[in-house]
């Protein structure tokens, strides 16, 4: 198991390595560059000059790679062109609230997405329940994040008012105190601005969520049906095993194994999903500084939140890979 | 005891105060937007319930409150505006019109525009750092006294002639970062007679000169000792003199700015500007309706943006010139270096249709001039007006009876590029001109009108309100961009008929007659049929009338270059 992991974690230097060497080169192949997007119509000749010198851009662009490979291991990822901010301090400041996102969607797209998957393909004879959870799950992959986000803006925070309209909470505050251990002396503070994340977070976790609930409900209906139609159902019931014990002790945990590599995936589809959330519920967080950082050529700190996309991803998949010798002990890692 | 409901907000608010003052921690950034509705009862439409969550973490925090909250919590007047984040707040260094519209509240220039009749006019400056000015009898040197006692925030000291000179010079010298130095280029040397007496020698007269010490871009004074001292760290530690002080930045969530007291026209009313960066306009909408946020910064002012913003009773202050959207003919290029093409395709666009569509009613005007109104010089053009059989003759006659297709004409994703191009598209097509788009990055675009990829260019922008800046950027030669000599200039049209005006008119001291001159240009830029202007369109706000007032008219009742606000401290909270 060990040597399997350190195996994997060598294994993931190289495909670090690739992925911020294409997002360097991808970055300059694009067409315009961060002093044409900074100045736009008033980019004179001499001014854009000026500017590319004071950004270091006009070095030759092998040296800018090794300057920017040397310093990435580091974990120096420079200064944002455009705001001047340390992107190390940039990302760090982001990343709690991208993360804290994706964790609270993966959780409402868990517990919404696996019970719909699983009763749909135990009920797949119940036109009145199936069809009824498949259009559930039709209408979460059809409805675009940023649709659903306005809709659930509407109504929840205009109209009802339970819910604020922008902002990430004060996150920033609940992860002082918990380094400062403030929380201990004083948990009701600490409790309040737990609250008060939750209750930012509410809506857009669950715009995020029920998109996802129903990739997941989708995949785990086609895993449950896989399993149930296995054999060994069919031995477990002829044991005369009652049907709760069929599925909860022999059917989900074979269903896991599938499961759990969709939700390595899905850990990729959440954060892509967290540009337009964070967009449109205008929260901060490392979706929309990527998306605004790529627009304004931002190269340092575009390619400082991909390193980061990218090392989260491989991070998740290899805990995926550790957790299928978890669920099926059948599988081992030599 | 708790007289009546408290928000939420405040009393996180204060009880981070008493922690910050009881573990002597510094009070941390908040992302909640700071008073909100609840306290005020002002939002546009009334859905005002309690709400139970809000209730639920509200009880945790009652729990630790011991007393009530402040009186001042409660009474502060607080603007919370809408917008995008500003890139920096260093006022020399961005082009980005929320960076230009939010430093407008924290710096003055040594001239700004006059207020006459109620109205802020482009036609006049009047004082404002400097409190008097005269010129040398050979018109190249402006001797401004400086007011005195005029205070820098937070405690970097008097403002006296020192901090002009460094403002200027560190744009003239092209400190890193800054933008506008090619605006002072007309500067010869700055000298400091004494601490309150600046003498600013020029290369040759500048008929432009106080309009270009407005507080706008290069004309904004910053603070010699600041920027000293923070270094590359000034951008987000701006020092000024304008009526509000930078308090703090929380990236990607707001920058907060408080009133200044030493403010030289006096405190202003509003004790707080939150400034929220909202890139969706829905959801500036939906925080105006629902009174989070009482000035909207748009994107973009459509039609269905202007019927909401008036369905919830909220206004839209409308500041010329704004914008103007224009096309430029690349007249050395094929099939358009024929005059009878460009003729055509004058004829073909229907502009009034354009801007019918796009801004409906009051939203825009039908440009009247290649260069807009409001600048000084401006003049009405006539323009070929839209004659689809007349445009197809024209064509005929050029040696194109079946038109012409231009493949691969590059167009912004952004703004109202596509927007006009698509509507502009159809038009042609009508008379034969088909035009395959390909729609890129903003950046990519700027790029590739830069290296003449686009035989026409559509094209935006605000510029200093007089004829010899504008026309000099979009008609002088020296600005034909040529990938050849990387010349990325803007007269898209290669134009070469106006050089010996423009020329003239940097030299002319009398107002007359460089009016003529301005006028003349104009005139032969409608002769050869190089630029067809579209839409004024003005610069435009949303506001909670309810909640924020101004002293000037909505509609035109101020003129605003980037910022919409020319004096923010005359803005009001209405409680």
């Amino acid at each position: 198991m060990v040597q399997y992991l350190v195996r994997r974690l060598v294994i993931a230097v190289p495909m670090l390595l690739g992925a911020v060497s294409i997002v360097f080169f991808a970055m300059r192949i694009l067409p315009g560059d961060p002093c044409m997007a900074m100045m736009g119509d008033q980019a004179t000749t001499e001014a854009l000059a000026d500017c590319t010198k004071n950004l270091g851009l006009d070095r030759p662009l092998l040296v800018q790679y090794v300057d920017y490979l040397w310093r990435s291991v580091q974990l120096d990822f420079g200064t944002s062109l455009r705001e001047g901010y340390p992107v190390r301090e940039y990302i760090g400041r982001m990343f709690p609230h991208t993360l804290v996102l994706v964790v609270a969607s993966a959780v409402v797209a868990a517990l919404v997405g696996i019970p719909i998957g699983i009763i749909s393909a135990l009920k797949r004879r119940s036109p009145l329940i199936d069809y009824p959870l498949r259009i559930f799950a039709l209408l979460g992959l059809s409805m675009p994040v940023f649709w659903l986000g306005i809709l659930l803006l509407i109504f929840f925070s205009l109209r009802l008012d339970l819910f604020p309209l922008i902002g990430g909470g004060d996150l920033d505050g609940v992860l002082d105190m918990i380094r400062s251990g403030e929380f201990l002396s004083h948990p009701a503070d600490f409790l309040a601005g737990v609250g008060d994340v939750l209750y930012h977070l509410t809506l857009p976790a669950l715009a995020l969520g029920f998109t996802l609930a129903a990739t997941v409900s989708r995949l785990s209906r086609s895993a449950m049906l896989e399993v149930i139609s296995q054999d060994y159902i069919r031995t477990a019931r002829a044991k005369g095993q009652r049907e709760r014990a069929v599925v909860y002790k022999h059917a989900f945990r074979n269903m896991m194994v599938p499961l759990l590599t969709i939700i390595g995936l899905f850990v990729a589809i959440a954060l892509t999903g967290t540009v337009l959330t964070e967009t449109v519920f205008t929260r901060p967080g490392l979706g929309k500084m990527l998306v605004d950082a790529i627009g304004a050529r931002d190269y340092p700190l575009a390619q400082g939140a991909i390193t980061v996309f990218t090392m989260i991803i491989i991070t998740v998949n290899l805990a995926v890979d550790m957790l299928y010798a978890v669920v099926d002990p059948r599988i081992t890692y030599k | 005891m708790i007289d009546h409901p408290v928000p939420l907000t405040v009393m996180l608010a204060e009880r981070q105060r008493r922690r910050a003052i009881s573990s002597r921690a510094e009070p941390r950034s908040s992302s909640r937007p700071g008073p909100h509705h609840h306290e005020r009862g002002k939002s546009m439409s009334s859905h005002h319930r309690s709400p139970w969550l809000l209730a639920l973490v509200g009880a945790l925090a009652v729990c630790v409150l011991a007393g009530s909250v402040p009186a001042e919590a409660q009474r502060k007047k607080v603007v919370n505006i809408a917008a995008k984040e500003p890139d920096t707040l260093d006022p020399h260094t961005s082009i980005l019109g929320q960076t230009q519209a939010i430093v407008r509240f924290m710096y003055r220039g040594l001239t700004r525009f006059a207020i006459k009749d109620g109205k802020v006019t482009t036609a006049e400056v009047e004082p404002d750092l400097a409190e008097s000015w005269t010129l040398s009898s050979d018109g190249t040197v402006w001797t401004f006294k400086l007011r005195k006692g005029v205070q820098f925030h937070k405690g970097f000291g008097e403002f006296t002639a020192e901090d002009v000179k460094f403002s200027f010079e560190r744009q003239m010298n092209r400190a890193p970062g800054t933008r506008f130095g090619v605006n002072l280029g007309v500067i010869k040397s700055i000298e400091i007679v004494d601490p309150h007496t600046v003498q600013i020698a020029l290369k040759a007269f500048d008929p432009i000169f106080l309009l270009r010490m407005v507080g706008y871009q290069q004309g904004y004074i910053v603070s010699k000792k600041a920027v000293e001292k923070f270094g590359d760290q000034y951008k987000w530690n701006p020092v000024g003199t304008g009526p509000f002080y930078f308090d703090r930045h929380s990236p990607r969530e707001k920058v907060v700015l408080k009133a200044f007291d030493k403010f030289l026209g006096g405190r202003p009313q509003i004790d707080e500007v939150q400034w929220f960066d909202v890139p969706e306009d829905a959801t500036k909408l939906i925080g105006l309706e629902k009174g989070t946020f009482d000035l909207l910064y748009p994107e973009a002012v459509t039609a269905d943006f202007a019927d909401q913003v008036k369905k919830m009773g909220a206004v839209i202050d409308r500041r010329g010139p704004g914008g103007q959207e224009r096309f430029y003919i690349d007249m050395t290029k094929p099939p358009f270096d024929d005059i009878r093409v460009r003729r055509a395709f004058m004829h073909a666009i229907d502009r009034k249709a354009i801007k019918e569509t796009l801004y409906p009613g009051d939203l825009a005007r039908v440009a009247s001039s290649c260069l807009p109104p409001g600048y000084f010089g401006h003049v009405p053009m006539t323009f070929p007006e839209y004659d689809p059989e007349k445009a197809r003759k024209l064509l005929a006659e050029a040696g194109h009876p079946n038109g012409f297709t231009i493949k691969n004409y590059f167009i912004s994703k952004s703004f109202f590029y596509p927007k006009v191009l698509t509507l502009a598209q159809e038009q042609l097509r009508k008379v034969g001109i088909i035009v395959e788009l390909q729609v890129v990055e903003h950046a990519t675009y700027h790029e590739n009108i830069r290296k003449n990829l686009d035989p026409f260019v559509l094209y935006g922008g605000t510029r200093i309100t007089d004829a010899d800046p504008w026309l000099s950027l979009f008609f002088d030669s020296k600005e034909i961009p040529d990938p050849a000599t990387g010349n990325k200039g803007t007269n898209f049209a290669h134009y070469r008929a106006i050089d010996d005006l423009l020329a003239a008119g940097r030299v002319e001291r009398d107002v007359k007659k460089r009016a003529a001159i301005y006028a003349e240009a104009q005139k032969r830029i409608e002769r050869d049929l190089v630029c067809l202007p579209l839409s004024d369109v003005p610069g435009q706000w949303a506001r909670n009338p309810k909640r924020v007032s101004t002293p000037f008219d909505p509609d035109y009742g101020e003129f605003s270059l980037h910022y919409s606000y020319n004096y923010p401290e005359l803005l009001k909270v209405l409680n």
